[in-house]
């Protein structure tokens, strides 16, 4: 039991949410051992924003249980919380703060020191390629730049895990290579990753380890190969998952051919 | 087209009360205050009917529809967007044509209990009119140009302020207006209340206002009972005008909107402050990061600076009996409701960070840092505030005695509100309008549920300070060492409060944050 909790990033057992009569993640276990890069992949509402939120003390499990590095999330908090760094899916920022600031913010709400927070914030912001919008309102800064700074938050007390819910969404090519290159040299020095996403293909790029959720649960777990067994990690999944149905002739009105 | 946009509409409401129970309650409370409203109305129209003569159903009527027109013209400038369930923007993307866009939205503003309230005592007048055949037709007619008249005018405010909220000016121009009504509003108030005995008056006014576009459609049917066929029909044909402009005016307004649907302004940037700001002046604890974003948001977010600068203003407004001359009296409540009001305020503080909450709860930040520091621009406000405040009372009843016990009532009701506050922003945090993106959203039927936790918070920090008044109250009546008794009180008890309060707020907090997050989503 200490051995497991300890030898994993990210344990979770048997955790279950319900909302009212739906039951969002019905008791599901995950290990994610450590320093690994791993994808979390599902279609919409498989579950995967409730899972990641309750590893992270965002969201409270109605059961089970969640472990960051052998530190329980629910009853240890603030030593779990103090090895996570989170970049949740559709939540507000504090966009009336300056980058900078914001970055600072997350730093000094974690008691760190000052000259750190602002060494490390500079840092972070030259490497992200956000160093010109410093002084600019997060409020006024575009889908990809908003990622790139969450993730500067998430950074700035140096994790050992990080947990990114859909970090790719709404960002463009150059801004997501940027964030690739920052994952990929984190995990590379010995840190965690466990990321959502539903775009197969850069899952199946980046990671080396891949989880697929549908219904609260999940389907497959392993390395990336033992999970595409042979195919490409979309038809794995559009396989597990099913719900998908040949269009065939259907919506010939579609077709500009048949006027 | 426009039949679908009035079902939207109505599937928006009715959506909206399936979400929770507070949501359907406020709905049921409102619907009894609008029949309330409704019976005592529709009672006095009726009584209209049969008063001797028909003078006084022309001014009565003139008078409370103008009021009526008034009031739905100047309400979405107040309160946020009262009804834009609809908002304008959304419709951006879809190839609606602007012409049934108008007609749709307009039709969708009538469902909904402010619309169907002043809808029925439009045609109500009716039977106020049924005095000759003549009157009793065209008044039917006169009302549906008068209830379309305080659509249209209301929808034109409402795009016209948003259309303003978009620019940093505008904003603050906003802000201006809204400051001159509410203060315009309380010396109408008072001013009308003294001169309401002059019998004339009221009668001079409806002629005029029966002259405006407030009044012109309300005072139709008036000039047919008398016979004057002539006036009432030049009448109808200005009303008509008016609102046929008002709709021209919305149309305009509507296209700035649906082509620049999201135009907002960079001027936000932070001109010339590169570094740190706040964060780099206060001390580097997590209590002291707390209240650095809490100063910028107070300076930054046009929520915070709106009912900031209210809360300022309303104590002043005390002033106005002094230079009206009915006493001054009043002008020694100054610094206690500012204390009152700035303790009291920061009771739903956490609602306005909305989901940006996370932050806190993702980094683990103790209750302690949470609550100490968003109570700190309130404090620094209050520090300036209230010794002042109370010096003008002072000087203007020449009672320099009084200081004292004025200023302890103010730091009394500052930090027992800090106390009371403190614990309520972690129990229930209710809907306020969203930061910058779009203000017009807090849902319909939210604001009962508002109120009961407003009135809770209120009565709880005004029981809290009733021995504090009674002392106070002692040192105005003459007894001057009672003043010094009651500003030691304040101190002790306030800080005594305000600890508690703390307190007990961060061991809330700490239990509960995750379960404050989904409040915040949920009521977003």
């Amino acid at each position: 039991m200490q051995t497991r909790g300890s030898s994993a990033a990210l344990s979770l057992r048997g955790l279950s949410k319900a909302y009212g009569p739906t039951l969002a993640v019905d008791r599901l276990d995950l290990d994610v051992p450590r320093g690994s890069f791993f994808g979390l992949v599902g279609p919409n509402g498989a579950g995967k924003t409730t899972t990641l939120s309750m590893a992270t003390g965002l969201l409270r499990p109605d059961a089970g249980t969640a472990h960051v590095l052998g530190h329980d999330v629910w009853s240890d908090t603030v030593r779990a919380k103090q090895l996570v760094g989170v970049l949740p899916d559709g939540l507000r920022l504090f966009d009336r703060l300056t980058g900078l600031q914001l970055i600072c913010y997350s730093g000094l709400l974690r008691g760190m020191d000052r000259t750190v927070v602002t060494d490390r914030a500079h840092e972070l912001l030259e490497a992200l390629g956000l160093a010109e919008a410093i002084g600019t309102l997060v409020v006024d800064y575009s889908a990809g730049m908003t990622k790139k700074i969450s993730l500067a938050c998430a950074l700035i007390h140096a994790p050992r895990l990080l947990v990114l819910d859909e970090p790719f969404e709404a960002v463009d090519p150059i801004s997501a290579t940027t964030i690739r290159q920052i994952l990929e040299g984190y995990a590379a020095s010995g840190g965690t990753v466990i990321l959502s996403s539903h775009v197969m293909d850069l899952v199946q790029r980046l990671c080396d380890r891949v989880a697929i959720v549908a219904a609260g649960q999940i389907r497959a777990e392993g390395t990336l190969d033992e999970v595409r067994s042979g195919m490409t990690l979309e038809e794995r999944f559009v396989d597990l998952v099913g719900g998908q149905t040949d269009v065939g002739e259907g919506l010939a009105w579609l077709r500009s051919s048949s006027d | 087209m426009v039949a679908l946009i009035v079902g939207l509409k109505w599937q928006l409401l009715r959506n909206g009360l399936r979400r929770s129970t507070p949501q359907l309650v406020g709905l049921i409370i409102a619907v009894l205050y609008g029949m309330g409203v409704l019976v005592a109305a529709l009672s006095g129209l009726f009584a209209l009917r049969f008063s001797l003569p028909s003078d006084a159903a022309r001014t009565a009527i003139t008078l409370g529809g103008s009021a009526v027109v008034l009031g739905w013209a100047i309400l979405p400038i107040i309160a946020y967007g009262i009804d834009e369930t609809l908002d304008t923007a959304r419709f951006a993307t879809f190839a609606v044509p602007r012409r049934q866009l108008v007609l749709g939205l307009l039709l969708s503003s009538l469902v909904g209990v402010p619309a169907a309230v002043t809808a029925i005592l439009g045609l109500a007048t009716v039977i106020t009119w049924s005095r000759s055949l003549l009157s009793m037709a065209v008044a039917p007619v006169a009302a549906v140009v008068a209830v379309f008249t305080c659509v249209a005018l209301s929808r034109v405010t409402s795009a016209a302020s948003f259309a303003m909220s978009r620019r940093r000016r505008g904003k603050e121009a906003l802000l201006l207006m809204m400051l001159l009504l509410s203060l315009g509003f309380g010396a109408a108030t008072s001013s009308v209340m003294k001169q309401i005995s002059s019998p004339g008056l009221l009668q001079h006014l409806a002629d005029v206002l029966g002259w405006t576009p407030l009044g012109l459609a309300w005072a139709v049917p008036a000039d047919f009972a008398d016979g004057a066929i002539g006036a009432g029909l030049l009448r109808l044909a200005l009303a008509l005008v008016f609102l046929v402009a008002a709709l021209l005016a919305w149309d305009i307004l509507l296209r700035g909107a649906l082509e620049n649907p999201r135009a907002t302004d960079s001027g936000g940037s932070a001109n010339g402050n590169k570094g740190l700001g706040w964060f780099g002046r206060l001390p580097a604890t997590p209590t002291g990061a707390v209240a650095a974003r809490s100063i910028i948001s107070w300076r930054r977010d046009p929520r915070y600076v709106a009912s900031v600068v209210l809360m300022l203003l309303l104590p002043l407004g005390l002033l106005l009996p002094a230079f009206t001359g009915s006493g001054n009296v009043w002008t020694l409540a100054m610094a206690p409701a500012a204390g009152f009001m700035l303790g009291w305020s920061t009771h739903n503080d956490i609602a306005y960070d909305g989901t940006a909450f996370w932050g806190h709860v993702a980094t683990g930040v103790s209750g302690r840092a949470d609550r100490v520091g968003r109570l700190v621009p309130t404090a620094l406000t209050a520090a300036v505030l209230l010794p002042i405040y109370a010096a003008i009372s002072c000087a203007l009843t020449d009672r320099w005695s009084a200081w004292p016990a004025l200023f302890g009532m103010g730091l009394g009701f500052l930090l027992t509100g800090f106390g009371v506050a403190s614990v309520m922003s972690v129990l229930k945090p209710y809907p306020v309008p969203g930061p910058g993106e779009n203000p017009f959203g807090a849902p319909p039927g939210s604001s009962a549920l508002t109120m009961v936790i407003q009135a809770v918070a209120g009565t709880a920090v005004f029981v809290v300070n009733l021995p504090l008044l009674g002392v106070g109250m002692g040192a105005l009546l003459g007894q001057v060492w009672m003043g010094w008794l009651c500003l030691g009180m304040a101190v002790v008890f306030g800080s005594g409060t305000l600890a508690l309060g703390t307190r007990w707020g961060a061991r809330i907090y700490e239990r509960r944050s995750p379960e404050l997050l989904a409040d915040l989503s949920r009521i977003r």
